[in-house]
């Protein structure tokens, strides 16, 4: 009975030591993405969301190790608060265990699916889901859901199998409509109050497309 | 004509009231400035709020062109009001001091005089819509500089700055139009009323309640294109993000035939009457 | 025959204010047009000069200059914010004639007004103001010229001198003028002929001297020691301050002059009254 007893907690502690371990793939990814001290990228920016009329809007991106990335244009641009941090710094920033969740194919990629569970309240968000292609060594789908800003959920796209950074970024969110008082400047539009509360949160949409990328290593 | 028209331009540029009346422009239009941009931070605020939690905010949209926008937005009340006044006096105030009749004494004919008032009023109209566009945009760009503009009109609309540019000034150009059709409802009135007093409450009236009308849906489609009341907020439809041209042109002509019908009653009733102050 | 107008009717609903009105104006003369207030004189010129239309009747000028008539009605309404250089600039202009500085010297010379003056005309007095009147009126050298009631408001310098300009006007320049008034002194001197206006139609016409001389019955004499006259006692005369008013009956009033003198009586004027009521013919004038 006393072995049996011993063997069961064995076994337990394994799953346990398992469980808050970081993953390897996780790990190799993060390696190759700090072996990347600073890159710099025109970057493009379209909004989809269903109350936002909003032109492609051009910048620049520029990533130095160590500081945040930083988005310059002439123009006005609204910039995700999620999706920029290619390198992970952002989940790395605070401890966290990762669990293993199984493959799951994406995009016609077979990816290994961890969540992300900090261990520490200062972390910004409460669980993260990574897609990780693991042959390429790399993300393809990350699902953040933040304390404060909702859940974000980015696609990353690559130009080739060998390619560390993106060409493409999709970050999807929840956003609600826009409330302003009817008797604001601007023609006095026909306004559907009902639709409007049904509508409550939508998602919304914006597409990063990256081009004439510069890595620094 | 040419020569009627002259010499109401050399009367008009005389008179101190035209002075005060262009004053009176200029000082509305600062303090719509001043109103524009305390508002302008605040709008901005207003509109960008639920997108906060998604998004962060690159780049100044208290710029030039939310300026004018803005001013645009309270030009279209203001100064019709002013131009209503001014120019029912062109003919009113000759009733008054009786100079119509020292005209008609001489060889004139009713028709040439009454259209020359007509064509002045007009090129006096365009006249103030231009020196208002100009000083507007000059103050607004040198103030506040340029960036994109920000407007709700169905949704959120974002328009770079030169995209933005484009549809202010074109904005200008179809309220133009709106003004010339009230500067014309005006002379008209006072061709009808003779007295300046008067001309001038008809006048207000009219233009509070062509404002009242326009937000009013008669549940009639006729009636909703084809009502002149209708047909004066033109200017807004450049900033849809796609611009409904067509409806544009048709909303501006037909403000253009309303006011030759308005001036062609204000013509007849003239030459119809007998001259007296 | 420069002006005619022929049996002029004008209403105002059911009031009638010109009843078949009958003027004939010949060229180079001064006419009249005599009539208490309200008797349709302005009604008339107004008319006359195209600023309202007749009911009946048809008016004729003879005339092919570019302003076959001119005129003023009522008070001169210029525009008085512009200087007497605007004002004539303006009604120049707007029938089609160049104001040269040597059209505008004249123009001002003409009526007797200084071309230098470079003020607005709301500081003019009236009689300058009627004056620029008259040379807005002359622009383009009308054949005929009507003033409403000119020396309404003006002193008797104003008077005079306006007298002067239009004698001056029709005499050198071969100008009709017709001229209205209700004071008949006014135009007694001054009228070559005469139409009596008494509510809305015609009663009278003809030469003024005629006209007026056969409604005198009265006469102002002014001298000293009148009041020892006997001669006046006598006739029933009206003394007042510094003369008396005589009616004639038995006598001409050429004979009542002559019998003063050779009384001793120094008399320094005789001036006739005319009879309104004779003039008009209606009883209650």
């Amino acid at each position: 009975m006393k072995r049996l007893y011993f063997l069961l907690l064995f076994f337990v502690s394994l799953n346990a030591v398992n469980g808050q371990e970081i993953d390897n793939d996780l790990l190799l990814i993060k390696r190759r993405m700090d072996s990347i001290k600073s890159y710099e990228a025109q970057i493009k920016l379209d909004v989809d969301i269903s109350f936002i009329n909003m032109p492609s809007k051009y910048g620049k991106v520029r990533y130095r190790q160590g500081e945040p990335t930083k988005v310059t244009s002439r123009d006005f641009i609204m910039l995700p608060k999620r999706g920029l941090d290619l390198t992970l710094n952002e989940l790395f920033e605070h401890p966290f265990i990762t669990v293993n969740r199984g493959q799951e194919n994406y995009k016609g990629v077979s990816c290994k699916v961890i969540n992300l569970i900090p261990t520490s309240s200062k972390s910004q968000f409460s669980i993260a889901t990574i897609f990780m292609d693991t042959s390429a060594k790399r993300i393809v789908k990350s699902e953040i859901s933040t304390k404060m800003e909702g859940v974000f959920t980015t696609s990353l796209n690559y130009k080739n199998d060998i390619d560390a950074l993106p060409t493409a970024i999709e970050v999807e969110f929840a956003v609600n409509n826009v409330k302003i008082p009817l008797r604001f400047l601007g023609k006095e539009t026909q306004v559907d109050r009902k639709a409007i509360k049904q509508e409550g949160s939508k998602s919304g949409k914006i597409f990063l497309t990256l081009s004439d990328v510069q890595i620094g290593r | 004509m040419i020569s009627l028209i002259r010499s109401e331009i050399y009367k008009i540029g005389k008179q101190s009231k035209t002075l005060y009346a262009l004053a009176a422009i200029l000082i509305i239009e600062g303090f719509v400035f001043l109103s524009a941009y305390y508002q302008g931070a605040g709008i901005i605020d207003l509109l960008l709020d639920n997108l906060k939690e998604s998004f962060e905010f690159q780049g100044n949209l208290l710029n030039g062109n939310l300026i004018i926008y803005l001013i645009l937005n309270s030009l279209w009340f203001h100064v019709p009001l002013i131009l209503m006044i001014i120019i029912s006096g062109f003919l009113t105030s000759e009733y008054k001091d009786k100079t119509i009749e020292t005209v008609m004494l001489q060889p004139v004919s009713k028709l040439n005089f009454i259209l020359s008032k007509y064509i002045v009023s007009i090129i006096f109209t365009l006249l103030i819509v231009l020196i208002l566009a100009v000083t507007t945009f000059l103050i607004s760009y040198w103030i506040f500089g340029y960036g994109d503009l920000v407007v709700y009109l169905d949704g959120l609309n974002f328009f770079e700055s030169e995209d933005a540019s484009y549809r202010l000034i074109n904005a200008f150009l179809s309220g133009t139009i709106t003004m010339v059709f009230f500067s014309v409802v005006s002379l008209t009135l006072a061709v009808i009323l003779k007295d300046a007093t008067k001309t001038w409450i008809v006048a207000a009236i009219f233009l509070i309640c062509s404002n009242l009308l326009l937000k009013i849906d008669f549940n009639n489609e006729i009636i909703n294109e084809l009502f002149f009341s209708k047909l004066t907020d033109s200017w807004q439809y450049f900033f849809y993000y796609e611009v409904p041209y067509s409806s544009i042109y048709f909303k501006n002509i037909l403000l253009l035939a309303y006011s030759i019908l308005v001036m062609a009653i204000g013509v007849l009733i003239f030459k119809r009457r007998d001259i007296q102050g | 025959m420069i002006l005619e107008a022929r049996n002029i009717c004008k209403s105002y609903g059911s009031l009638e204010v010109l009843k078949n009105v009958t003027i004939e104006c010949h060229k180079g003369r001064i006419y009249g047009l005599i009539g208490a207030n309200g008797a349709g004189k302005t009604t008339l010129f107004r008319i006359l000069l195209g600023l309202i239309k007749q009911n009946s009747g048809s008016i004729a000028i003879d005339s092919e200059g570019i302003k076959p008539i001119g005129g003023i009605v009522e008070k001169p309404a210029l525009y008085g914010y512009l200087s007497a250089y605007g004002n004539l600039k303006v009604f120049a202009q707007i029938q089609r004639l160049k104001l040269t500085k040597e059209l505008f010297n004249e123009s001002m010379h003409q009526v007797g007004l200084s071309p230098e003056r470079k003020d607005a005309v709301k500081n003019y007095s009236l009689g300058m103001k009627q004056r620029l009147g008259l040379a807005i009126a002359l622009l383009n050298n009308p054949d005929c010229i009507v003033l409403d009631e000119p020396f309404s408001g003006l002193d008797p310098m104003g008077i005079s001198a306006l007298h002067a300009l239009i004698k001056k006007l029709s005499r050198e320049n071969q100008i009709t003028i017709i001229i209205s008034s209700h004071i008949v002194s006014e135009l007694a001197d001054l009228c070559d002929m005469l139409y009596v206006l008494y509510d809305g139609e015609i009663i009278k016409s003809g030469s003024a001297a005629r006209l007026l001389k056969e409604n005198v019955t009265t006469f102002k004499i002014s001298g000293k020691n009148l009041e020892m006259s006997e001669v006046l006692k006598n006739a029933d005369a009206v003394f007042m301050n510094k003369s008396v008013l005589v009616s004639p009956k038995d006598s001409t009033i050429s004979e009542v002059l002559q019998r003063l003198i050779e009384e001793g009586v120094e008399v320094t004027s005789c001036i006739p009254q005319t009879d309104l009521k004779a003039l008009f013919g209606r009883e209650g004038v």
